[in-house]
């Protein structure tokens, strides 16, 4: 196992260096650069070329990547145009606000998916099943921006201000601005608050989708010969469903998380806007649109590195769910 | 290890993750700074900044108290560094809430004392003195003198800075031959004479030299004193900055009773909220005390909510549609004034800003000293007129199918180009486009991407574009030679091409009179000469909005800009924040 960790890391080397790469090459040549920004009538162009001269712009293409890969091995991924300081340090300020965000929406979309899909397959054609059909298409069918201003309508704008309820949620930012001010649980339970309706707005979405391969794969389980013959030696219903019937059908909806993790990076650009949450997807489309290279060339490793990891964690995660898959 | 076991293991695993993940961001405790991963400048300045104000008496009184919280989509870009920001937001940070600049503009647009106490220009204008307030100190307890000034100007006049507003000084004597520091108080420029030679110092906020002035130039754009640890000597003192998120700053208790003394707030927080539905949703939850530049129609939203108000303030930008006078369809003045006249700009105002705005003819402000109100129906909305213009210009319908044609038959096209994701920009071409239909021009609509925009019609040799929607800011200070001198043709935003003699040698003659009276009349003929060439269509000036919570009182903004009376907002005691 540890081999075969170890090879498929080797192996993700060169797939994150050519995505570094292609990143390098796409950015760069995009029109537009980081300088343009400060061009202004009044500015002079000297001044503008003396900014280019300041981050690097004036020397060849080439030499530029050649100096950037150099660097980006050794660790240093270069400072930030638009935010003056070393890349390193800015992502290590913005990455973790998003892995908090789509750690929670990745265990609230797989928990409540699995749930919802185990109730429906158990109750296969009641009114039950054919409710929650009708709600997890009409969630899975939302487009997650839409659904996320739909949730701070209800949970912070109604909520507080029309139905005046005593539990509404914030429709942004991560902690308030009182939150330096709080106790330590009352500093954690914040930013719980905060984190309930992007996280919601994320793994609604997701949570559909599982629910629909769950429900497929519970179903075909739960007719197979070896449930009956649970049944059969008279072991309670409910030990049947969980014990023997959702870990088999869990198999080919683990697969699904590898699918996932990169929805879920993309989504996030999306719901970090709405949400006002300072995450890697805004960070992204900021630099991207301030031509802050090396952030988006940072950022782009980032994300690479994040599906490989996340695409190993999930084939690992089959092998431990399906016994009969070993690797060596 | 089986299926059902194996997840059940990683879960617990998963939540403490999260949870270790939560805890870590744990702040720390009440009036503590994180100091944890900050540059090691910051480790060293901060903590003075803190020794200083603990010693520092706190101001009483039944005002002082509370925290006020503003919203707006961006971050500060380059922070408080005076010395490489361009960002708006970052540059009313530096003047009115962190550092301060030698003097401000007060209502009427007129200086006013700030950190000089006074000044005097020589009668050949070619010497400006200013004597520095003495009681003037650093957050961190230095005083402000002027070596600080002398040290602001060098660097913000040295290329390798890459100050973008370097053209403030280029009237200026360059370099150290240009400024003498006659005492620690007294700090002397030397110059020749032009117009408003006091404007930079109303704009340019000045660095604590003893914290930068080892900092070689062209380092100062990356230095962490921007957006890490900046120390100002303004009315709050800089707290903390979450990239991204938000930005705190705290009352100076230090801040100099002349002045109006220490500002009511205890605490003024800035937050970045990038989608403008968020914030006008959190201004009417009251988790946002400001919100700044709503939407024209969420305007409507803000003044009905009780609890709120809506402010309406002029700004120093205009919107326009830039003309490439070398296209051969273009290059005729009558054309682009026809073009002018066969659009109706109020009617445009109206639809795309709601009426929040006034309708502009040239790039001078209505607030300016120089405006010229005569121009004002110098090219109404006039379709007839429009047509005779163009048929005396040589374009007629030839061939009957409703777009008129040169001798040669070519027919007068247009395309025009805006921003991709500027709602108001498309609304301005599209609607442009439909009015000049009209007249018997064919128009059409292309969107780019912002920086792609830009590349094509400031670089000198491709300008492929005919009319551009754009918006400028100007200065207080109007200087149009980069957009309209002839000279500057070939240069950036010399988008429009005009060559114009006569336009020429006003622009050149206003920057060079010191005497407001002598200038008006050029002001007036300059506004008047704008208005026959037509480089641009110029629509309008828009209005400023902001929603901003009753409960926060002595909030005025006006042309100077949002943050102009930070250090007068309070909050009556019974309406401040749970703590």
């Amino acid at each position: 196992m540890v081999g075969y960790i170890v090879r498929r890391l080797l192996a993700a080397i060169p797939l994150v260096l050519g995505v570094a790469t292609i990143v390098f090459f796409v950015v760069n040549l995009a029109p537009g650069d980081p300088a343009s920004i400060y061009s202004a009538p009044g500015v002079s162009p000297q001044a503008v070329e003396q900014m280019r001269q300041n981050m690097g712009l004036d020397r060849p293409i080439h030499e530029r990547y050649v100096r950037w890969m150099g660097a980006m091995l050794q660790g240093d991924f270069g400072i930030s145009f638009s935010r003056n300081q070393p890349v390193r340090d800015v992502i290590a300020q913005i990455l973790p606000n998003t892995l908090i965000l789509s750690a929670s929406a990745l265990l609230l979309a797989f928990g409540a998916g699995i749930l919802i899909g185990v109730v429906q397959a158990v109750r296969q054609n009641t009114f039950t099943d054919g409710a929650l059909s009708v709600g997890t298409l009409f969630f899975y069918s939302m487009p997650s921006f839409w659904l996320a201003l739909m949730l701070i309508l209800i949970f912070s704008l109604y909520a507080r201000n029309v139905w005046g309820w005593p539990l509404w949620l914030p429709a942004s930012g991560m902690v308030s601005v009182d939150h330096n001010a709080m106790g330590p649980w009352e500093q954690v339970l914040d930013r719980l608050r905060h984190l309930v309706l992007p996280s919601a707005s994320l793994a609604l979405v997701l949570a559909a989708g599982v629910a629909r391969y769950m429900r497929g794969s519970m179903l075909e389980v739960i007719r197979q010969d070896y449930i009956r013959t649970a049944r059969a030696k008279g072991l309670p219903e409910r030990t049947v469903i969980l014990k023997h019937a959702v870990r088999n059908a869990l198999i080919p909806v683990v697969t699904l998380l590898g699918l996932y993790l990169p929805v879920l990076f993309s989504g996030t650009v999306v719901i970090e806007t709405v949400f006002a949450w300072p995450g890697m997807g805004k960070l992204m489309v900021d630099s991207i649109f301030q031509r802050d290279y090396p952030v988006v060339m940072a950022g782009a490793f980032v994300f690479a590195v994040m599906v490989v990891v996340g695409n190993l964690v999930a084939d690992l995660l089959y092998a431990a769910v399906d016994p009969r898959i070993r690797y060596e | 290890m089986t299926g059902v076991e194996a997840v059940r293991r990683c879960l617990p695993a998963l939540w403490l993750v999260l949870a270790v993940g939560l805890a870590g961001c744990t702040d720390p405790p009440p009036g503590e700074r994180a100091l944890r991963g900050l540059p090691e400048f910051c480790q060293e300045v901060l903590p003075r900044v803190d020794a200083h104000l603990a010693g520092l008496q706190q101001p009483s009184g039944e005002r002082y108290g509370g925290t006020a919280v503003v919203g707006w989509v961006g971050e500060l870009v380059d922070g408080m560094n005076a010395l490489v920001s361009a960002d708006h937001g970052a540059a009313q940070h530096q003047t009115f809430v962190n550092l301060m600049t030698l003097i401000q503009f007060d209502e009427a647009l007129e200086p006013r004392p700030y950190l000089a106490r006074e000044w005097e220009l020589s009668d050949d204008a070619t010497r400006l003195t200013f004597h520095l307030r003495d009681d003037v100190r650093w957050h961190d307890g230095e005083p402000t003198t002027a070596h600080d000034v002398a040290f602001t100007y060098l660097r913000a006049t040295d290329p390798a800075t890459a100050f973008p507003n370097a053209a403030f000084w280029e009237r200026y004597v360059a370099g150290e031959e240009g400024v003498e520091v006659l005492d620690d108080h007294t700090v002397r420029f030397h110059l020749e004479p032009h117009a408003e030679p006091l404007d930079p110092w109303r704009a340019l906020a000045i660095m604590p030299r003893h914290l930068l002035g080892d900092v070689p130039p062209a380092e100062l754009g990356d230095h962490p004193f921007g957006t890490r640890c900046p120390v100002g000597n303004g009315p709050f003192v800089f707290h903390e900055h979450r990239p991204d998120a938000s930005w705190s700053f705290v009352r100076n208790p230090d801040f100099p009773e002349a002045l109006g003394g220490p500002p009511y707030l205890d605490r003024y927080v800035y937050r970045i909220v990038p989608e403008e539905i968020t914030l006008l949703t959190e201004l009417l939850t009251e988790n946002l005390d400001l919100v700044l530049t709503p939407s024209p129609d969420q305007a409507a939203r803000i003044a009905e909510a009780e609890h709120l108000e809506l402010l309406a303030f002029p700004f120093r930008s205009y919107l326009f549609v830039g003309w490439n006078a070398r296209r051969p369809q273009l290059a005729d003045a009558r054309v682009r004034r026809a073009l002018t006249r066969a659009t109706n700009r109020r009617q445009v105002l109206d639809a795309v800003l709601q009426g929040y705005g006034q309708v502009a003819n040239a790039g001078v402000p209505p607030f300016h000293w120089g405006y010229h109100s005569g121009i004002e129906d110098a090219l109404p909305y006039d379709p007839e007129g429009a047509r005779a213009l163009l048929t005396e210009a040589g374009w007629v319908d030839r061939s009957g199918d409703g777009i008129r044609q040169n001798v040669d038959g070519e027919p007068l096209e247009i395309t025009l180009t805006y921003n991709t994701g500027n709602q108001q920009r498309r609304d301005v071409a599209e609607i442009m486009q439909a009015q000049l239909r009209e007249v018997g021009v064919a128009v059409q609509t292309q969107a780019l991407e912002w920086a792609a925009l830009v590349e094509r019609v400031t670089t000198p040799g491709d300008r492929n574009f005919d009319g551009v929607v754009m918006s400028w800011v100007t200065e207080f200070k109007v200087d149009d030679r980069d957009l309209l001198h002839s000279d500057n043709a070939d240069q950036p935003y010399g988008w429009a091409g005009v060559r114009s003699p006569g336009l020429d040698a006003l622009l050149d003659t206003l920057q060079v009179m010191v005497d407001r009276e002598e200038a008006l009349p050029y002001w007036h003929r300059y506004q008047e000469r704008v208005v026959e060439e037509q480089p641009y269509t110029y629509f309008f000036f828009p209005e400023r909005l902001a929603g901003v919570n009753r409960r926060v009182q002595g909030v005025e903004m006006d042309a100077r800009g949002e943050w102009v009376s930070i250090a007068d907002w309070w909050i009556p005691a019974e309406s401040r924040r749970g703590r």
